[in-house]
């Protein structure tokens, strides 16, 4: 076990060289001087050179991905173009309100979605089972936008039952106060292809060997459903949940900035529109190496559920 | 020499009248029998042709002129009607029609000369008063266009680019994933090294780190969505190509001696096109909903075009006044289109595999 | 007279299709199965009888099955048909239990097998836990289950194939059913493998008096152990009754067919057996015998020496062990002869057959093609050489590309290696190939889906008979047809080295095809030779333990069975 996550570790190292060296070619190569927008209003010689020079950009090419390379190493990229805090600072700060949101946000989804899709399922080819497929066809095909819109104008504008946006500064306030209306949008959101993935997962299983032995057996189709089916089913299911949690992110973008949720995502939208490079560089950076540790977490998950697996 | 046993030779006279089935026809009928999968057929054909109108310019041209009241209310809401007028000026047609200018008050005046002069530059334009419109059959947005025309040319936009973007990732994917899983080895740990390193970055964080360092614009679009989606193509191909390597048909045409590219792609390609069409469905919607994302944040077209997201940028602030109707349209133009696609998936993936349903 | 366990009437059972129209799976059968009896149920593909052992227990999927109105099924006097889901659940797994074809996907993958037994024991008798437990340790150890006590904690994964199929077996008796469903359980296995279990399920009936429904395609098995039997085809029952009367005075022309178009141990018919032979009326005529052999000193096509091929498995991060497939196989093939080789799974059979083609890589060795080494040679040399060798795969259903038509999967080879002028030229061969394998001309336009198993053989031959091929490689080629299709394609094989002098190296597990169709035989295990010699002798003489044991496992039929073939 151990061998395998240090072979895991050593395995990160190229991709994340990988990611690095397409980051350096966009930002570097493809995105042009930064030094005229650092500039501001004076766009005298002296000034852009002298910022040039900050910016290490009178180096060749290869010295500054050396740069880049130890900026990562060390977890230090510098500070903000445009609001000049530490780059590290903006990042600790951020973190949490992203993570409470997604977390919160998967975790309810996964319920109602399962609840749901193994419904769906034991109804296979029923009224119910229709309707609930035809429902979350149509809701899919919603922008999550017109939800985010609709919703802020509906449940906080016109009814006031939630503050339209905002965050506060304890953890409960947040919690319960500001938190719930981007909860419920973004479930409203990803119920419905959840739902569709894990039903598909269901009926995938239903439709094995093992069930038929399983009814041979005498066992009853509820037995069948919720002791055999799902059991095997979680295996696809997990494996999809820990593949989506990186793609909320975009979700978890759009609500922050609608809600006014000072998070990573937030940040990171106003550092594209600022052409920040430094912020956006650090987070997408750590994004990754989040990414890659939890797909490493999900993989040893995935060897607990599923006695095949053998990790070597 | 006897026939196979499990026909009796009147059975087996019986089939030869039968034409040819190849699995293709037989995938168009079973499909034919799906009443939901036509009918989404049908809608997902007519917003095609919707759109290749658009881009010939038969529709939806004139969405930029200002041709209502600004915020317009639809003509089947009820609503309170406010006017206003306004001059709008042609360029000069050649004639010069003199307009009657109402000065007979007769006091020396120093500025007449130069006031003949404008007058003399002022007839060579017609001066046409034009009376705004005050509803239009969806209404109008907060300029006062035809929220009609901007939805049907942001059709053609929002449309063409996610099929643009659909059609280029799957190329792509194709091709690197083809080359992946047929040789393997090296080749394949290099590939994959590229695909690890794509599918490390979040789409969203990939797409705004594009979207950062290219200029706006259509083909931005395709070209940042085509980077960020070939990774599914790319590792659905490999998959298949390396299942389908080791099977028998492909073993026997080694055999016979056929070479690998003919291997690759007369052989094994046309067995797995049918997962390219459904993944064309899949990804064509995925960039739909990602095009109006981006292009809300204002990272999509350009200021001189309009799609469904630059639309839906609009309506917050019209919301708030309580102007609904770009956004009921919008919403239903794009809801319509991405139902109808999704059923049309799920439906092109029963009639090609009817295994599971 | 007692009411039997099983009294199936007029059992009529449709199935919708997708297009609407309706398949008649079963057309008004009926039978009895007694007490304490093994009845076999007999029949080919498509015959209905997987559908009529499931229909016993209620297992038919509702949504598109039509079981007529007229239709009974009683078990122990009552009707199963008009059971409440309730006591259908009591019957199944207590009254009547059913093992499979296929036990690694019929075992949950993520529960361990004690886990699954003691399910069983808990749904139908209310045991506590411990005494479960114990119970499921008693039941392994009498399906012959080694340690017990720790493979209880197993995962079906973790079990060979023989070994998952007893513990099929423990699950199914563990209630102490009164009737046992037995669906093709030995097919999926080794020859070996499936003596063991064939004696086992015959012990676990006489122990506990089950009745046994034995559901096959293959008579061999059946003559050893059933009482009853019942021959099925297309829905309908041809022929029923004891066996020893249906095989020695078989009435329905099928059951004379099936009897006789195996192939035997004893005799060798210059063509086997096929079902029209019977189905025309005339009586049957026994062909003369063909003798096989080899001289030594016969013109040798291709000799192989020292073979070997290693696969590199990885163990570690960077530790490789050598799974040794093919390890220093020599050999000599006549020509025109044919060479059976033959062997279990992992024997290392097929990897020759492959090697020798070039189709993977050998780590060592020779292969002597008229003098020539073709294993050495570049791509460039052998490009010629390539249509001389040629190769009949086991899977008829994957062995032809789905998106070709016939008529494009002939002449394909015919496009890479330069035969025929022009088009007309090669679809001319093309067709006239057709009609030696003994397809109608209009198989040109179709698509291989439209075919049946035995038919879509035949275009494959045909396909390397485009190339006119010296040396022909049957890699278990038969093996995957029903045994009258089997015998069809045997005698063309047959006819087709009588006429073109071809050399066959036949690769099979199915001793009695090997010994009716080879000259010489080659036995393998475990990827080396462990025997070889002329046919005959080493059939009738075995020296080696493995091959002693290979023919021991071989169903022995009694003596009235083979004396049928003089009929």
């Amino acid at each position: 076990m151990l061998s395998y996550i240090v072979r895991r570790l050593w395995q990160m190292i190229p991709t994340l060289l990988g990611v690095m060296l397409l980051l350096f070619t966009l930002y570097t190569l493809v995105g042009g001087d930064p030094s005229y927008i650092l500039a501001g209003k004076s766009l005298s010689a002296e000034t852009i050179a002298s910022i040039r020079t900050q910016l290490g950009l009178d180096k060749s090419l290869p010295e500054q991905f050396l740069i880049f390379v130890k900026q990562v190493l060390t977890m230090n990229f510098g500070t903000s173009w445009s609001t000049q805090q530490p780059v590290s600072e903006i990042i600790r700060t951020r973190i949490g309100p992203s993570v409470m949101l997604l977390l919160t946000w998967q975790l309810c989804s996964l319920f109602f979605s399962l609840l749901f899709a193994a419904s769906v399922a034991y109804y296979k080819g029923s009224i119910y089972d229709r309707a609930v497929t035809i429902i979350s066809t149509v809701a899919m095909s919603i922008s999550i936008l017109v939800y985010i819109i609709a919703g802020q104008y509906f449940l906080a504008y016109k009814m006031q039952w939630f503050p339209v946006y905002g965050w506060g500064n304890g953890f409960w306030q947040n919690f319960l106060l500001y938190i719930p209306l981007p909860l419920i949008i973004g479930v409203a959101v990803s119920v419905a292809p959840d739902t569709r993935f894990y039903r598909s997962c269901f009926i995938e299983e239903m439709n094995q060997d093992y069930v038929r032995t399983a009814r041979a057996k005498g066992l009853s189709e509820r037995k069948v459903m919720l002791k055999h089916v799902m059991r095997n089913a979680l295996i696809p299911i997990v494996t999809g949940v820990m593949s989506s949690l990186p793609y909320m992110i975009t979700g978890s973008v759009l609500m922050e900035r609608f809600f006014g949720i000072p998070g990573l995502g937030n940040e990171i939208l106003k550092a594209v529109n600022s052409s920040d490079f430094p912020v956006i560089k650090a987070i997408t950076i750590y994004l990754v190496i989040a990414i890659m540790v939890f797909n490493l977490l999900a993989d040893l998950l995935y060897k607990w559920i599923d006695p095949r697996v053998k990790l070597n | 020499m006897s026939q196979d046993n499990n026909l009796t030779l009147d059975q087996e006279k019986v089939e030869t009248q039968v034409p040819a089935q190849s699995l293709s026809s037989l995938a168009w009928k079973r499909l034919k029998r799906d009443k939901v999968g036509m009918i989404s057929l049908l809608i997902v054909c007519f917003y095609l042709l919707l759109c290749a109108a658009g881009w010939m310019g038969l529709a939806g041209e004139n969405w930029r002129a200002d041709v209502a009241v600004p915020n317009a209310p639809p003509t089947f809401a009820t609503w309170e009607p406010r006017g206003t007028q306004v001059n709008t000026v042609t360029a000069p047609s050649g004639s010069a029609d003199q307009v009657d200018d109402d000065n007979s008050a007769a006091a020396p005046d120093p500025l007449a000369a130069l006031m003949a002069q404008a007058d003399k530059h002022e007839s060579q334009y017609e001066s046409k008063t034009t009376k705004l419109k005050e509803t239009l059959i969806l209404g109008a947005d907060g300029q006062g266009r035809d929220v009609l025309q901007k939805a049907i040319k942001g059709t053609s936009v929002s449309v063409s680019v996610a099929l643009l973007g659909a059609f280029c990732a799957i190329v792509i994917g194709t091709i690197l994933g083809a080359i992946a899983g047929y040789f393997g080895k090296w080749v394949d740990d290099v590939l994959m090294w590229f695909y690890s390193i794509f599918t490390s970055v979040p789409d969203m964080l990939l797409l705004l780190s594009f979207a950062a360092v290219l200029s706006r614009g259509i083909s931005t679009l395709v070209l940042i969505f085509a980077l960020t989606s070939w990774t599914y193509v790319f590792r659905l191909m490999r998959a298949e190509f390396m299942k389908h390597k080791e099977r028998d048909y492909i073993k026997a045409a080694d055999a016979i001696g056929a070479g690998q590219t003919r291997k690759m792609f007369r052989h094994i390609l046309p067995n797995v096109s049918h997962i390219l069409l459904v993944q064309f469905s899949i990804l064509t919607v995925g960039m739909i909903k990602s095009e109006v994302v981006l292009s809300f944040l204002g990272f999509g077209v350009g200021i001189k075009q309009t799609s469904w997201g630059a639309m839906l940028a609009e309506v917050p602030a019209e919301l708030i006044q309580g102007y609904w109707w770009q956004m009921l349209t919008v919403t239903v133009f794009m809801s319509v289109l991405v139902t109808a696609f999704s059923l049309l998936t799920d439906s092109l993936r029963d009639a090609l595999d009817p295994k599971v349903s | 007279m007692k009411t039997p366990l099983v009294r199936i009437s007029n059992l009529k059972i449709d199935f919708k299709m997708e297009d609407g129209r309706y398949f008649e799976a079963l057309k008004r059968i009926s039978f009895d199965i007694p007490h304490h009896t093994v009845l076999a149920l007999v029949g080919e593909s498509g015959s209905g009888k997987s559908v009529t052992s499931t229909a016993l227990m209620g297992l038919l999927p509702e949504s598109n099955t039509v079981i007529d109105q007229d239709s009974c099924i009683e078990f122990n006097g009552r009707s199963v048909l008009a059971m409440s889901k309730k006591e259908l659940r009591r019957l199944r797994g207590g009254d009547i239990a059913m093992i499979f074809q296929d036990p690694m996907s019929s075992l949950n993958p993520v529960f361990t097998i004690g886990d699954q037994i003691i399910e069983t024991l808990q749904e139908h008798k209310s045991m506590s836990k411990k005494a479960a437990r114990q119970k499921a340790i008693d039941l392994l150890t009498e399906v012959g289950l080694p340690n017990p006590e720790s493979r209880i904690h197993a995962y079906p994964h973790e079990l060979s194939g023989g070994q998952q199929q007893r513990v099929m077996i423990a699950i199914a008796i563990a209630c102490e059913p009164k009737l046992l469903i037995a669906d093709e359980p030995t097919t999926a296995l080794d020859v070996t493998i499936q003596k063991q279990i064939l004696e086992l399920i015959t012990k676990m009936q006489k122990k506990h008096g089950m009745s046994v429904l034995f559901v096959t395609h293959d008579l061999g098995v059946v003559a050893e152990f059933a009482d009853e039997v019942v021959v099925m085809r297309h829905g309908e029952i041809c022929e029923s009754g004891v066996i020893e009367e249906v095989f020695r005075h078989p009435k329905h022309p099928y059951t004379k067919a099936l009897l006789n178009c195996r192939p035997s141990l004893t005799y060798r018919p210059e063509r086997l057996a096929v079902i029209d032979d019977f189905l025309q009326g005339e009586a049957y005529q026994l062909p003369a015998n063909r003798s096989r052999g080899y001289q030594e000193g016969n013109p040798v096509i291709l000799e192989v020496n020292n073979l070997c091929k290693y696969f590199k498995i990885k163990t570690g991060l960077f530790r490789y062990i050598d799974l040794k497939a093919v390890d220093g196989v020599s050999f000599q093939l006549q020509r025109g002869k044919t060479l059976g080789i033959v062997g279990e799974s992992g024997s290392g059979k097929s990897t020759v057959g492959h090697t020798i083609m070039r189709l993977l890589e050998s780590t060592s060795g020779e292969a002597l093609f008229e003098g020539k080494d073709i294993l050495s040679m570049s791509n460039e040399d052998f490009k010629p050489l390539k249509r001389r060798v040629q190769i009949i795969f086991q899977n008829p259903y994957a062995s032809l590309n789905p998106r070709f038509t016939v008529g494009q999967i002939l002449i394909e080879p015919m496009l890479l290696h330069h035969i025929g002028k022009d088009k007309q030229e090669r679809e001319k061969l093309a067709r006239s190939l057709l009609d030696k394998v003994g397809l109608a001309a209009n198989a040109f336009n179709k698509y291989p889906h439209e075919f049946s198993g035995g038919q879509r053989q035949r275009i494959a031959i045909a396909r390397c008979l485009t190339l006119q091929p010296d040396i022909l490689i049957c890699d278990e080629s038969v093996s995957a047809l029903d045994v009258s299709v089997q015998a069809q394609v045997l005698n063309l094989l047959q006819d087709l080295q009588d006429e073109f002098q071809m050399s066959y190296l036949f690769i099979s597990h199915d001793l009695s095809v090997v010994k009716h169709i080879s000259d010489q035989i080659m036995v393998m295990q475990q990827g080396k030779v462990v025997e070889m010699g002329d046919a005959d002798s080493v059939y009738a003489n075995p020296q080696h333990d493995y091959t002693q044991k290979l023919i021991a496992s071989i169903p022995q039929n009694p003596q009235w069975f083979e004396a049928n073939l003089a009929l």
